[in-house]
């Protein structure tokens, strides 16, 4: 099942230009910023601003401190990857197969409905995770090239590690399965893809208040978050469960 | 034959719509069983209780052994369905849907090549079999959509309107395939609207309005309701003392005068006819044919259905 939905996905072209174009802006941002930290490094009070806000890069040169405190705060931005990402991908894979009539012949074949649903959730989550982490590596690779020790310092810190390969998994569970309960409801894809997209605004928030200053993330900061996603996670598979029953589907999936 | 299909008193209630009420049917091994009523009678339903898609709300039914609400699994590996939408993977090519399908039914690798290959075949599908669903015409989907249904040999078929929206030629492609299953032994639950592809094809019909209202053969139906019609022509035109005459015949039970003809009613045209012939020649008649008129479907239908609305 998950090679079947591979394959549709793959020969949607609209699909896979959607998939990929958000990490690919998110991306630029990201390596952006950090060469235009070279480019135009920083005034004196915004320096001892920056090292008021980020006692890691006190004492370092001007341009390698904004870079380093660049990479340390692009860490909430790029966590948007996981999240948009995979919703566009759940999204389709049900209410593509709801629009084509697709689900009640299969349905009709033997097989599990909790199959069918860890199915969608593998064949949405697997190819999300990989394009997180190939971006991943894309943006380190990129801080290494026009970023000073600093900032590639910054993007192999523990917590980038720990958001990597933890929690990226964690939101890219979240979103699939927000997409796929939000897509049991409605049969329109820019309607789904309009409210999964409020997912993206706490990560969005916590992005703006730690530019700001008013709140500092740090190492326990995202373990604690990381607990919470778990425990969230849990609660929206099971609600996903629910609405992916059999009965639901063939007699109130409009 | 041996009974395939059983329900007792199966009921279906969506919250205060009753679309299901006490189903008793029996159906046969082999035979290929109508199942016809109107828009809204709740045939779809029915279908969907029969292969296991949804629970009954009360009720029970064995299907090819299987128990509904114990065996729900095994029934549904047990039976096709051909659902009302084709509902095939437009990009996937026509070969592809079906080895997805066939691994779902358990079908191992050269026995699922084996199998689309044939019913592709059998289909005239083959050639186009590397081509994406989206290219083939409504036809050759319902037809991709049968094959289906029946690529694991289900013993029992399930086909809801299978030739609806079809052309003459692919209606009948479908119709000799339904022939030829039901000569196989597999037994054929058949939804139609199609009265006349029901009479030619079914065994037994069943009239369904949310319950069953009659159960049997149309040639049964059509003798008890309708008795069995032979219409006489008599040139230039059937005189007053012709029909007289007919009516004194044995065996006629009624006879009335329609566009030139007499129109006899009696229960044994093999016994009757000559008798009629033998009667109107003595009364000076030339009789130009003498032909039994069948009832059609559909008056048996609408007479069926509206003696039911009372």
């Amino acid at each position: 099942m998950c090679g079947r939905e591979w394959r549709e996905a793959l020969s949607n072209k609209l699909l896979v230009g959607m998939t990929l174009f958000p990490p690919i802006v998110i991306l630029a941002t990201g390596v952006f910023a950090v060469a235009a930290a070279a480019l135009y490094p920083p005034s004196e009070k915004d320096l001892r601003a920056i090292y008021a806000a980020a006692p890691a890069v006190a004492g370092l040169d001007p341009t390698e401190a904004v870079q380093g405190i660049i990479a340390q705060y692009f860490l909430v931005l790029f966590m948007l990857i996981p999240t948009v990402v995979p919703l566009t991908i759940a999204i389709y894979s049900v209410i593509g197969e709801k629009s084509a009539r697709t689900l009640e012949p299969l349905l009709a074949a033997p097989v599990g409905v909790g199959e069918l649903l860890l199915a969608k959730s593998i064949a949405s989550t697997i190819p999300a995770v990989l394009v997180t982490w190939l971006a991943y590596l894309v943006y380190l690779g990129s801080v290494m090239v026009v970023g000073s020790p600093a900032a590639v310092h910054a993007v192999t810190a523990p917590r980038w590690v720990l958001a990597v390969i933890v929690m990226v998994p964690l939101l890219t569970a979240l979103s699939v399965n927000l997409g796929i309960l939000i897509s049991t409801r409605v049969n329109d894809v820019r309607v789904a893809q309009q409210i999964g997209g409020l997912v993206v605004v706490p990560i969005v928030a916590l992005g703006i208040v730690q530019v700001t200053g008013r709140v500092v993330l740090d190492d326990s900061s995202f373990v604690q978050t990381g607990v919470m996603l778990i425990a969230i996670d849990i609660v929206v598979f099971f609600a996903a469960k629910v609405a992916f029953r059999r009965e639901n589907i063939l007699v109130r999936w409009r | 034959m041996g009974v395939v299909l059983r329900t007792d008193a199966l009921t279906k209630r969506f919250g205060g719509l009753l679309a299901v009420d006490g189903l008793d049917i029996e159906v046969r091994e082999g035979e290929v069983f109508g199942f016809l009523g109107p828009n809204g009678a709740g045939k779809t339903t029915t279908l969907r209780l029969l292969c296991a898609l949804i629970a009954p709300t009360s009720g029970t039914a064995e299907i090819a052994g299987l128990r509904l609400g114990r065996d729900d699994e095994r029934i549904r590996a047990a039976v096709g369905i051909l659902t009302e939408h084709p509902g095939l993977y437009e990009r996937l090519s026509a070969a592809d849907n079906l080895r997805f399908f066939a691994s779902l039914y358990g079908l191992d690798g050269p026995t699922a090549e084996a199998q689309v290959e044939r019913f592709l075949k059998l289909m005239g599908l083959w050639e186009r079999r590397g081509e994406a669903v989206a290219t083939f015409s409504r036809g050759m989907k319902q037809k991709m959509a049968i094959v289906r249904a029946v690529l694991h040999e289900p013993r029992i078929l399930f086909l809801d309107e299978p030739t609806t929206g079809l052309d003459p030629d692919a209606a009948r492609t479908i119709r000799e395939l339904i022939v030829s299953l039901a000569r196989e032994g597999r037994t054929v639950f058949l939804c139609t609207h199609n009265l006349d592809e029901a009479d030619r094809l079914c065994d037994r019909i069943a009239f369904f309005r949310r319950r069953v209202i009659r159960i049997d053969a149309p040639d049964r139906l059509r003798a008890e309701l309708y008795g069995r019609t032979v219409e006489v022509r008599v040139v230039p035109s059937p005189l007053p003392e012709h029909l007289d005459r007919v009516r004194a015949v044995v065996g006629v039970s009624e006879a009335w005068l329609e566009n030139g003809s007499i129109l006899v009613r009696t229960d044994n045209p093999l016994r009757t006819d000559p008798a009629l012939v033998r009667a109107l020649v003595d009364a000076g008649a030339d009789v130009a044919f003498v032909s039994e008129r069948r009832a059609s479907l559909e008056d048996v239908y609408l007479r069926i259905v509206h003696d039911e609305e009372g």
